[in-house]
């Protein structure tokens, strides 16, 4: 905590937080004003912030030409789903690391620790041979299942549990005769509504922004997420970047707009942990 | 499970599928069955989507196999063919460099970020830290966009901007093997600054003041109290953003993969996109394998190391 005592320390602090604040957001400012600019004016320089003139062909010819709204729900169901279900099973689990002691705890807990280090590309291969052998290669069950039980959303759940739920509360409701589930879910489960809240933006974000697993596994074009679909069309079509500047601002709204609104339980659900280390 | 039952009811529910088991011992049954039952449905999964794969992958990278009939075993030669090729090395150079910048560079500039949001009676500091996180936020595809757009020879911004200022401006971002890294670093700089940067500020916010009023009072200048208390105060936090992002370099796919596709002369191929290529773009699955087992072993040892090192974890077990 750094006193920045000086009138003229403090005006230097605020000059390089806001030219961060630029270069954080102004390739996406950027990328919005280009959407609504015929693709001629896109490369203007200086840029416009403000297009001139203004259309809205970009958008207009990618939701009639392009099958967007289809990779939209794809995106958004797939993720809304792994969301939900990955909350549940991290808490869940969470909580069984965090309150009770039992034989093999620290073994269990240690090995999926350590899995954190574990990149996705060493998984990438034979995942991918064990879906499509056994038949579960299907985009709804395989961009959804093997992701609804990350390493680090139980750490992060085990790590809240630790710190906010008490003992006591916990042994009150035993005496009360409440079953070990009825105690999970009436009673850890709300007082862990804030890193439930923090983890389902993480996962859903997590689902929805991921490429390299559907690139893979996707070869339907009729099952193409977002990511993909965009890809494809960039790479396929004369580039048609004026489209996918669209279609990428159409397909980023939702996530930003999440975010703002979960920022709080997100960041600080994500340095809990960290933190206490 | 689900929410019409009462308490009572599913403390039933819990006990009857106990029951079957038998072997609890009688004195406190609760104790003993319910964390197992609460942790299976993660460790089922995480069992089976992530400890089989990665045996599976050294089963795989024993072998030859196009991803059709049987995979033929072929012993360690995909491991000696990796040995001598080339690709493989740039790749493990190029993904060196990735880590490096995001260690050495971004890390630092995280911290410093972190400790400017953290002057006291800032104010809108969580406009600040929101805006510096978006960027992680946004999808690879727009990023990737973007910046493609940003660094085009001809037309990009960057270029325009070097005109107007210098005169010159035909740069060859993504064209030049070495500029190509630097744009591919760039990239990385942009994205994951601001999310590292939260990590630090809540490290930096947990610090208790009084540590700073007695280094005032021995009369510590601000670099010597930055190093003695700042440091030593964050090294937790530092040892998990270290290892975070030393994993997610070593992975890095869709900065390379989307902005240069590896090139050029796949000066920005990186490990995970060698794997990605081995195995689908060439239908060479052991080959692929053997890399992945490869950058398996590198990045877990190393971060075991960091661990062991550096404290992470302890406390949680």
């Amino acid at each position: 905590m750094n006193t920045t005592g000086t009138r003229s320390g403090r005006a230097l602090l605020h000059i390089t937080l806001s030219l961060l604040l630029l270069a954080f957001l102004a390739p996406l400012l950027w990328a919005l004003s280009g959407s609504f600019k015929p693709r001629g004016d896109i490369f203007g320089y200086p840029p416009d912030l403000f297009p001139d003139p203004f259309t809205l062909d970009n958008y207009r010819s990618l939701l009639a030409d392009q099958p967007f709204m289809r990779w939209f729900l794809m995106s958004t169901v797939v993720a809304v789903v792994a969301t939900v279900v990955s909350v549940f099973v991290c808490a869940l689990a969470g909580y069984g690391f965090a309150k009770f002691r039992f034989a093999g705890r620290a073994l269990l807990f240690n090995v999926m620790f350590s899995s954190l280090s574990i990149p996705f590309a060493v998984i990438l291969v034979p995942l991918f041979v064990m879906l499509v052998k056994t038949g579960l290669g299907s985009p709804w069950f395989a961009l959804i299942v093997p992701w609804v039980a990350p390493a680090f959303g139980i750490f992060m759940m085990q790590q809240y549990i630790v710190q906010s739920i008490p003992d006591s509360v916990l042994e009150a409701a035993r005496i009360d005769g409440a079953g070990e589930f009825g105690i999970f879910r009436r009673i850890v489960l709300p007082l862990l509504r804030p890193s439930l809240g923090a983890l389902a933006v993480w996962t859903f974000l997590q689902s929805y922004n991921s490429f390299l697993w559907p690139l893979v596994l996707v070869t339907d074009s009729s099952q193409y997420t977002l990511p993909l679909g965009l890809q494809t069309l960039f790479v396929s079509e004369q580039r048609q970047y004026d489209l996918v500047l669209a279609g990428a601002v159409l397909a980023v709204l939702p996530a930003v707009a999440l975010f703002v609104v979960l920022r709080k339980q997100l960041l600080e659900g994500l340095s809990t942990g960290a933190v206490k280390g | 499970m689900t929410t019409a039952l009462t308490g009572r009811g599913v403390g039933r529910t819990a006990r009857a599928a106990r029951e079957p088991d038998g072997t609890a011992p009688p004195a406190r049954p609760k104790r003993t069955w319910a964390p197992y039952l609460f942790i299976s449905p993660f460790y089922v999964l995480y069992v089976l989507f992530m400890l089989v794969p990665v045996g599976v992958s050294l089963w795989l990278s024993l072998t030859e196999w196009v991803g059709l009939g049987t995979p033929r075993w072929v012993g360690l030669r995909n491991y000696r063919l990796l040995a001598t090729d080339i690709s493989f090395h740039r790749a493990l150079g190029n993904t060196a460099v990735f880590v490096l910048v995001a260690v050495c560079v971004i890390v630092p500039l995280a911290l410093l970020i972190a400790q400017a949001l953290n002057t006291r009676g800032l104010r809108a500091r969580d406009l600040w830290r929101t805006a510096y996180f978006v960027p992680i936020v946004v999808s690879p595809i727009l990023v990737a966009l973007v910046f493609g757009l940003f660094f085009d020879r001809q037309f990009g911004l960057l270029n325009s901007v070097l005109r107007a200022l210098f005169g010159t401006g035909g740069v060859d971002w993504l064209g030049d093997p070495e500029l190509a890294k630097v744009s591919i670093g760039l990239v990385m700089l942009w994205r994951w600054t601001g999310y590292l940067t939260i990590f630090f500020l809540a490290g930096l916010q947990a610090v208790p003041r009084e540590l700073y009023e007695s280094a005032a009072l021995d009369g510590a200048g601000r670099l010597r109290t930055f190093s003695t208390v700042t440091l030593s105060a964050l090294k937790p936090v530092t040892a998990f953003v270290v290892v975070t992002s030393f994993i997610g370099a070593a992975q890095i796919f869709e900065e390379p993969y989307l902005l240069t596709g590896g090139g050029p002369a796949e000066s920005t191929l990186s490990v995970s996109m060698f794997i990605y290529r081995a195995a689908f773009e060439r239908q060479q699955f052991g080959y692929a394998a053997a890399a992945a087992v490869v950058l398996f072993v590198l990045v877990f040892g190393l971060s075991q190391l960091f661990n062991r090192v550096l404290g992470i974890g302890r406390a949680a077990a």
